[in-house]
């Protein structure tokens, strides 16, 4: 696939997303939902870079998440900052989330690393749920959504104006993804998930690009957890907890692990099949948790990956480097269990 | 408060036994295959239910308490066999997915069947009071479990060592395909493993439905201090999930004393500071998990 015919890809998914709002009633859909698709997304590739690219299991994304949701909404409620002011003190609250857990993170690999990431992660679950008076507690806190203030003009953000800041992030998001996945920074991790010992012998450290790689993936997690707390003017304990990251995992496994749209078709299932199974019926968590397991066991390639192994996918869809899903190939897989 | 201090120090050790017990089953699952069993917490709050259940049923507390775990191992080979087994040989992420995806059906279904809300299930009456200990009173159905508790420690520790069984699931942890070449069935080792996991799991969640309650979260509730124990003992180390659970209960019932507020957190401080001491773990084994 030449860079020609992926940027005009790429470019018509933007131009189709651009006309949500006229296509979501369409589809009987809540622009917010389809905007909750975009914001989703940015967490799922914060998984995928972790463990699509890299081969972490990354299963505490959900903390910086909730760090970011919870940033926005404490900023707001207590210091009456703006729409873009909250934006950034959530995704800086990911961002120290990061800072603070990759230390004791990127000292183990395989199974011992998701047991951590999930561990640690859930001390800001127990944290939010605690200090009841000032986050809200299990109940969670409801915040009106923050004026956007430019200047002198006030304005409020409507669902509608919403939508596009939310494409608006996920198109920087996205773009910045992609350079970094096929930067030689990326390409380094990509090689750390291939054969991290080879990496090292090549001079290089590998703790380092994933102390780098986890700041990046926090930070993300951290912006999409502040849009996803302004657009439905809440943040509760769920946000931060484990289950949230397991869901940002079964997303990026259905949309195509390290492939570089898969975040989104993994969100965009994820989100909108939720909200369906969730108005007829309300066993919904046994057809979520029937999902998992039948995704892993006979899908684990996911979409754009599966569109890819049959070789018709357009590539830039996926990511140039096959070997990327070969690592998902539950039958290419070589060692067994262990975590390294 | 200082008063509090040697029946919480108990009630702390009471905790840490079951955290220990749901640890050591999951390291034993982990150890050998690399599974981190999500599920886990299920098929304790499933134990829990079946005992509950049948205690309703006029069948003796003891006889619920063997019975309703063996009905668990049932439920558990067959999920062994038919969907964890296909997962062991490729990362081992894809089969704490689907455990995960199993535990969030398996709560849903207990919530059908038993009701959303909690049950009321009591010890039996003859295990209801409070007994001496000659320095202070404590409530006999507690000393009951961590008598139970370590009877069954003592038995997996005996199986392990002693018999012919133990012996090749320790070498097959070590080298699994060294072992098969050996001549030793494979599949039947991970079958009985992983029953020993649950077996330990449903007897942990029948105590603990008379202890803390049964609701269709309440084994989850067990899962995650349970992780903790797990890294705080090191991972790959029995002895390791024994330590560290006791102190993990420690840990929570003086904090539950002293700073209630801090009770759950305590555990991850605790957590932390054994990781930047011995990043294994206390007894973690080298090269073990990376």
């Amino acid at each position: 696939m030449t860079a020609r015919k992926e940027l005009l890809l790429s470019a018509a998914v933007v131009v189709l997303f651009a006309f949500g709002p006229w296509i979501s009633p369409l589809m009987h859909l809540d622009v917010s939902i389809v905007s909750g698709v975009l914001v989703i997304a940015i967490a799922v590739m914060s998984v995928n870079l972790l463990l699509g690219y890299t081969g972490l299991p990354a299963f505490g994304n959900a903390a910086y998440f909730g760090l970011g949701s919870y940033g926005a909404a404490l900023s707001v409620k207590y210091f009456q900052v703006h729409f873009a002011e909250a934006i950034v003190i959530g995704t800086v609250a990911g961002l120290l989330g990061g800072l603070i857990l990759a230390p004791f993170l990127l000292r183990r690999r395989g199974i011992y690393f998701g047991l951590l990431s999930i561990a640690f992660g859930q001390v800001f679950y127990f944290i939010a749920y605690r200090y009841t008076d000032v986050t809200g507690g299990e109940d969670g806190m409801q915040v009106p959504r923050p004026l956007f203030v430019l200047a002198n003009a006030h304005a409020t953000v409507s669902d509608f104006g919403f939508y596009y800041v939310a494409l608006a992030f996920f198109v920087i998001a996205v773009i910045a993804f992609r350079t970094i996945v096929r930067s030689p920074f990326g390409r380094t991790l990509i090689a750390i998930r291939q054969n991290e010992p080879r990496v090292r012998y090549l001079g290089l450290n590998t703790d380092r690009f994933i102390f780098v790689a986890l700041l990046i993936a926090s930070t993300m997690a951290g912006l999409s957890g502040a849009l996803s707390g302004l657009l439905i003017n809440f943040a509760f304990p769920l946000q931060l907890d484990w289950h949230q990251s397991g869901y940002f995992v079964l997303s990026m496994i259905l949309g195509g692990a390290g492939t570089v749209w898969g975040s989104l078709v993994g969100a965009f299932i994820y989100v909108i099949g939720n909200d369906i199974i969730s108005t007829i019926t309300s066993w919904w968590q046994i057809f979520l948790g029937a999902l998992f397991v039948a995704c892993v066991l006979f899908f684990p390639r996911g979409i754009l990956g599966t569109l890819q192994a049959l070789g018709r996918a357009p590539q830039a869809f996926g990511d140039d480097d096959v070997d990327a899903n070969a690592a998902f190939d539950p039958n290419a897989a070589g060692e067994a269990g262990r975590g390294v | 408060m200082i008063e509090h201090l040697g029946p919480q120090l108990f009630n702390g050790l009471v905790l840490g036994a079951f955290y220990a017990i749901v640890a050591l089953g999951l390291s034993l699952i982990m150890n050998l295959t690399g599974t981190i069993n999500m599920a886990h917490g299920s098929f304790m709050t499933l134990a829990g239910y079946l005992a509950y259940t049948m205690v309703l049923r006029k069948i003796p507390f003891g006889w619920a308490l063997i019975l309703a775990p063996l009905i668990a191992v049932l439920v558990g080979i067959i999920v062994e066999r038919t969907l964890v087994r296909p997962l062991y040989k490729r990362e081992p992420f894809y089969s704490l997915l689907m455990t995960f995806g199993l535990s969030l059906m398996a709560e849903e279904a207990f919530r059908l069947i038993w009701g959303p809300n909690g049950v009321p299930f009591s010890p039996p009456p003859a295990l209801a009071g409070a007994a001496s200990l000659g320095f202070m009173q404590f409530p006999t159905f507690r000393i009951f479990i961590v008598v139970v508790l370590l009877i069954a420690i003592a038995a997996l520790a005996l199986f392990l060592t002693r018999t012919r069984f133990g012996l090749r699931l320790r070498a097959a942890v070590q080298d699994t395909e060294m072992i098969a070449a050996l001549g030793t069935n494979t599949q039947v080792l991970y079958a009985v493993n992983f029953s020993l996991g649950i077996f330990l799991a449903g007897i942990a969640g029948v105590l603990a439905g008379g202890m803390l309650g049964l609701s269709p979260t309440s084994g989850n509730n067990l899962l995650m201090p349970a992780f903790v124990t797990v890294i705080i003992g090191g991972m790959g180390s029995l002895f390791g999930s024994i330590i560290g659970g006791l102190l993990v209960g420690i840990a929570i019932s003086m904090t539950t004393l002293f700073i209630p507020a801090a009770s759950e957190v305590s555990m991850y401080v605790l957590m932390a500071i054994v990781l930047l001491v011995r990043p294994r773990g206390l007894f973690g084994e080298e090269g073990i998990f990376g």
